[in-house]
This record gives C-alpha cells, structure tokens and sequence, in this order.
C-alpha cells in the first residue's frame, strides 16, 4: 500500500503541494484530477520518490521511503507527462534500453519487448526511430517503456495531453484494459471523463490541496441529491403536467415555451413513467435529457471555476 | 549496467550529426589547412621560428687597434720578438673574433642567431628597428682595454653595450644567454690567464653555453607544422567532447528520461561515472583517429609510442572527468549555460595559451608557462617533447598538472552531483 502523509513541497517561496493524505491500494485505479498547475506532478514525483518532500512521508507497505526508495521503484512503472523517450533510437532500442537498466537481458529482455509492443500497438514500427513517430504512437511507446519490468503499480501523469481523439481513445482503452487485469492504477488527468472512466476512487486537486476525495458518486453526491430531466415535447398541457405532478409529487416542474423541466432525486427513475403518461395524454416527446452532476460540475462546485480554467 | 549506459550515450553522439561534425570532421578539416597554409613559414627553415636577429655594431677591429696596442706594450718594455710574439697571442685570442668567427658562426647557432654586422650605426635608428631582438655595440679601444686588463691588470675594463628588444622577449632572451656566456668567458679569461688556459678553452667550458651547444646538437626531431598543428587540433577538440555529453545529460534531464534512469535502480554515481568513462573512450577514439589521420594522410612519423599512450590515456581520462563535472554542474544550474561559456570562451582561451594556434612561447614565455597548466597546453607540450625526441621523464611534469586537474573534477563531481532527481 502506498500512502501520502501531510505531504508538502516548498520550491523557494512557493509552496506547491500542501499537506496531502493520500493513499492507494493493491488492485485499486485512483485518478488525480485537477487543473494544470494544481501540483499533481509534483505530489506524483514525490510518491515515486523522485522530489523529496520538504515534509511529511511517503510509506510503501507502511515503512517510509524517504532513506531507501528502493523497493518502492522496483515495483513502480512511471508514465511521465513528457515523451521520456530517445529520439534518436528506434521504438525497440528505445525499449531494450529500458528494460537493460531495469535488469533484464537475453531472451526474456526480446520476450517482454515483443510483449509489451504488442500491447501498445507498435510491433509494426519497432524498428522506427522515434523521433518520426506521431505524438500518439509516441504516448504509447511512453507507456510501454514503463511496462517492461511488470510493475505492480503505474503511475501514469496526464499520458494523454496533445494527442488526437482516435490515438487518445487507444490509448484509454489499454489503460482500462490493465485496470481489469488488475494492475494498480494511479491517473493523473485534467480530463474529468477519463478519471470517470477508469478510476474507482478519486482525488481532487487545486493550488496544492486535496480540496475532495471519495469514489465518483461520493463526490458528486457532494454537488447534489438530484437530478434534472429536460423534456422537449409537442403540445405540452395542463392535464400531463397535473398527472406528473401527482406520479412525482416530490418533484418541481416547470415549462417554458415547449421545455418542460423536472428537477426530482436521484433515487427516482421516472423516464418510463414520463413516457406513459405522455401517450396517455397525446403528447409526443421529441427529445428527453437526464442532466446528473458531473466532476466537471463537483469542481465548478469547490473551486467556482471550470476544470480546464 | 556500466556498459548499457555508456552504450546509449555513444549511439546518441554517433547518431547525431553535430557532434560527428565538431568532433571529427572540423578538426582533421583544420588540421590539412593549418598544416599546408603555415606549413612553409614553419617547416622552411630548421627552428626559423625561434631565430633572433642580432646586429653588431663593430666600432674597433684589429687592424685599427694593433698600432695602439704596440705602442702600449712598448710603453709597458716589451720590444723585439717578444712583442711579435704577444701580438700574434693577442691576435689569436682576440674575444670579438672569438665571438664572430666561432661561437656565431657554427651552424647550429645559426639556426638561431642571425647576425648582420655593421660599423657606426645610428644607435637610436637601429633600436627602433622591430626586425632587431639585440644590438651588441663595441667601442672603439675595445680590444685595447681587453689586452690592458687581461694581461696587464689595468683597471679600465673593457666596456660593451647590448640593447636588447623587449618585444620579442624569447629571441632577446636567446641573445642575452649566448652574449653573456661569452661575457663572462672572456672575463675570466683575464683571471685565468695564469694558469695557462686560453681564452678559447675557457668559453669551451662556460656551461650554458655548453648547454645551448647540447640542445643544438641533441638528436632532436625538428616539429613540422604537420605535428605541431595534429597535435594543436587533437588537445583542442577534445575538449568539446564534455560539453556534449553534458548536454546529451541535460536533455535526459529535460525529457525525464534521467527520472526513468533513477526509477530503474541507478544510482547517480553509476550515471557519473558512465558519463566519466564515456567522455574518456570518446576522447581516447577521437585522438587516436587524429594520430592516424596525420600518419596515414599526412605521413607523420609518430615516435615513442609508449610515451604517447600515456600522455593520450590521462588526457582523455581528464576528458572523462571534465564532463562527468560539467554534467554535474549542469544538473545543478539546469541550464546549459556553462556548457555555452566553456565552449564559447574557456576553449578559445586554453587552445590560444595552450598553444594550439601557434607558439605561445613566440611572444611571452610568461603565457607559454601559463599555458603548460591548461590541460589541453600541458599535452601538448608533453606530446612535442616526445615528438622531438626526449626522453619519456620529460612528460611527468606536464602529467602531473593533468592529474591534479582530473582528481579536482572528479572530486568535485562526487560532492555535487544530485542524489535524487533534478527537479529539485
């Protein structure tokens, strides 16, 4: 188990991370989510023991790492947010490399890269210098050089910053795929929907600060207790609207032009019954939105500005 | 592990072209110009390049002194034979002939003195003259006087003057030697005479220029501008070897492939020193690809191959260390401004007073010592004495200033170098 306790860092007069608890277990995704600037790297660096706290500890299996990181990095797989690659070498030499200094030679240094290529999508491209790649193709090797040795843990910092949708899609898609085959996941991300995607729990960051922390309806359970349905509909009239009112009578509506607005709790699941009573009263229903909290709306909420500020 | 790292760091110096360029290329480049373009001022004539210009201005000769000098020994009650006799002795061991007709005009001095000679000469003029390192003026009764305190102890010595030009400090200083051995020679000739030795015997024994006569002689090889400038561009160049490596270190940094490094379980002395042994393979690789360019290509006979290793082996060893210390340096700064100032300043400096350019030694000796402490000046000078041919001792002292420069970096590197990641 890894655990962050009282975790700051002070760069000269600035102080970037501010007494953080943290922490992750075996098997567990826990996403990192804040705006850029918010002191995810850092707090990311220090977990991987490569900043020194200016205090608090970092415990890997309840011993600190502060003196001896060494068992923690042996079963860390770091995905930096910068390509940590070589530009120069080919996407197999570059693994080679990697997996040298990680202790691995001879048949089963070519097995993990044959390995880990495939899982990345580059077996096609191994033999490519990098620095011809595209930004996608170079996220991924990003990621596979981080795999070589097997890690238990992967820390991955933002792995998807300045890359197209369908390399950014792969690239999720595999991540969610170690996530199921158990790995432990630490996700840093200002890109709320794919923390949402492939975290259980999560941790909300702002100017160096835990400002939440909780599994996803936790924290949006923090925005509200409610739902919003947004019914566009012909002909709405008074006879659906008093028939609603008395299926929902905890519930408020209100009309405007051909929008019908219901705001009732989350425990509800009223599209069924909103259906009926509208082929009950001939009304036609064009379009039905059920509006929940999002974490974009759970940090709008903390912080009163949007994630991507 | 070792071996993995350095390999890396090689495949990035071989796969970029810059490196290749500066490193290799530019040098053997410079090396053809240099050796061709200077080539003709150097090598045409046998050390032209220390030769000093001498002038004397002869105010007496014997022919117009003999009269005087009879008519002092008749003064003094030496008549008949005797007289004949003395004035052929006075004749035979007269110092200006001695000087003239012996010591400058062996060969070998010639190499280094050139003398014109010349009789009443406007003193002031010929001072002014930048192509005269010396003028040696003789009075008139020079020889006289000679003869008067030689053999009659009088006491009005004889008088000369030398003006030596303070310019060209090396070549005057080369005159002041030969003049004032001859000097004193012939003044204690005056006080040797009893013993029966003759002038001549006496400048014989004068040690420095006993001294100087062994330098000429010595089996010396004579330094072509081939060498000199093989070897001026291989202790140069290589210093831009550190900065490189330095920079290539810098980039890790930069791309967090270094964090990855540290991740995996290397200690940062295992990077320095990868780093270190980089550096000193490079550099060994580098030399030694000059040595056989000038062998191969510009039919240079390298001599004293054991010597050779050694000097070859610490400089790149220093090399080594040079850039583990500014990888070090740079890590702490995070910039790769001290590799742009050495590069940009520290090289041109150490090359022009380590000699690279041309002999240093030409216009000061002061700058020419100074030289022999930069490391790159001290390998030279300890390549160009084995090149002429001395004996291997004759490198240790320029070694030694080599070894105290690499135990400096290496030390230094060991203190600062980050323990942890750089981003701190």
């Amino acid at each position: 188990m890894l655990q962050a306790i009282n975790l700051s860092k002070r760069f000269k007069t600035k102080e970037v991370v501010r007494e953080i608890n943290m922490e992750l277990l075996a098997g567990e995704s826990v996403g990192l989510l804040g705006p850029n600037g918010a002191g995810k790297s850092t707090t990311i660096s220090m977990l991987s023991s490569l900043v020194q706290p200016t205090s608090g500890d970092v415990l890997w299996n309840e011993k600190s790492i502060a003196k001896n990181p060494e068992p923690l990095r042996k079963t860390l797989g770091v995905v930096p947010q910068e390509i940590a690659l070589y530009p120069e070498l080919s996407a197999r030499e570059n693994l080679a490399f990697f997996g040298r200094v990680y202790g691995l030679k001879g048949e089963l240094l070519e097995t993990r890269i044959t390995e880990v290529l495939m899982k990345i999508g580059l077996t096609d491209r191994q033999k490519d210098i990098v620095k011809t790649f595209s930004g996608g193709m170079k996220r991924r090797l990003n990621i596979g050089a981080a795999l070589l040795h097997r890690p238990s843990i992967l820390i991955m910092d933002e792995p998807t910053v300045g890359i197209d949708p369908q390399s950014r899609a792969y690239i999720l898609e595999t991540v969610k795929q170690f996530v199921e085959e158990g790995m432990t996941l630490l996700y840093t991300s200002h890109y709320m929907e794919e923390v949402e995607m492939l975290c259980d729990k999560i941790y909300i960051m702002d100017q160096g600060k835990i400002i939440a922390h909780g599994t996803k309806e936790e924290l949006k359970g923090l925005v509200s207790e409610n739902q919003t349905i947004e019914l566009k509909a012909n002909l709405l009239t008074e006879n659906f609207e008093k028939t609603l009112i008395e299926r929902f009578p905890t519930a408020t509506l209100h009309i405007e032009e051909e929008v019908l607005t219901i705001s009732m709790s989350k425990s509800e699941e009223p599209l069924a019954t909103i259906f009926a009573v509208a082929a009950a009263n001939n009304v036609v229903i064009t379009s039905a939105i059920v509006k929940v909290p999002s974490l974009e709306d759970v940090f709008l909420h903390l912080t009163g500005k949007a994630l991507r500020d | 592990m070792l071996f993995t790292l350095i390999a890396k760091q090689m495949k990035m110096l071989i796969r970029n072209k810059q490196p290749l360029i500066i490193l290799l290329v530019m040098p053997l480049v410079l090396i053809t110009i240099l050796s061709n373009a200077l080539g003709s001022i150097m090598d045409s004539g046998e050390e032209a390049a220390i030769q000093a210009n001498l002038l004397i201005v002869d105010n007496s000769s014997w022919a117009q002194e003999e009269k005087a000098i009879k008519l002092f020994l008749e003064q003094e009650g030496v008549n008949g034979p005797p007289l004949e006799a003395m004035l052929i002795q006075f004749k035979s061991s007269d110092p200006v002939e001695l000087l003239n007709g012996t010591i400058l005009a062996s060969d070998e001095m010639k190499k280094y003195i050139a003398v014109d000679y010349k009789k009443y000469v406007d003193l002031k003029v010929a001072r002014q003259d930048e192509n005269i390192d010396g003028i040696l003026n003789i009075p008139t009764n020079f020889r006289l006087d000679y003869v008067k305190s030689a053999y009659f102890n009088n006491t009005n010595l004889p008088d000369l003057s030398l003006y030596l030009n303070q310019d060209n400090e090396i070549r005057a200083s080369i005159i002041e030697s030969v003049l004032t051995d001859w000097q004193t020679g012939y003044t204690q000739s005056a006080a040797l005479l009893s013993a029966d030795l003759s002038p001549q015997e006496i400048m014989s024994n004068v040690t420095s220029v006993e001294k100087l006569e062994q330098t000429l002689e010595a089996n010396e090889r004579k330094i072509p501008a081939s060498i000199y400038y093989t070897v001026g561009m291989l202790v140069m160049f290589a210093l831009y070897i550190p900065a490189f490596l330095a920079g290539f270190a810098l980039q890790e940094v930069q791309w967090k492939v270094y964090d990855r490094i540290l991740l995996a379980g290397v200690s940062p002395i295992l990077y320095t020193l990868s780093i270190f042994f980089t550096g000193t393979f490079v550099a060994f690789i580098q030399q030694v690809m000059m040595l056989l360019f000038g062998m191969f290509v510009l039919g240079i006979e390298w001599i004293s191959l054991e010597a050779m290793v050694v000097i070859i082996v610490s400089y790149s060893v220093f090399v080594g260390a040079l850039s583990a210390l500014m990888t070090t340096l740079q890590f702490r700064t995070k910039t790769e401004g001290i590799a742009n100032v050495f590069n940009g300043l520290f090289i041109t400096v150490f090359s022009f007073l380590g000699g690279s350019f041309f002999n240093i030694r030409d216009i000061s000796e002061t700058l020419g010592k100074i030289g022999d402490f930069t490391p790159n000046g001290a390998t030279m000078s300890a390549i160009l004495s084995i090149q002429k041919g001395q004996d291997l001792s004759v490198i240790w002292p320029f070694m030694l200033a080599i070894y105290v420069l690499v135990v400096v970096c290496v030390l230094l590197s060991i203190v600062f170098f980050p323990r942890r990641g750089v981003a701190e």
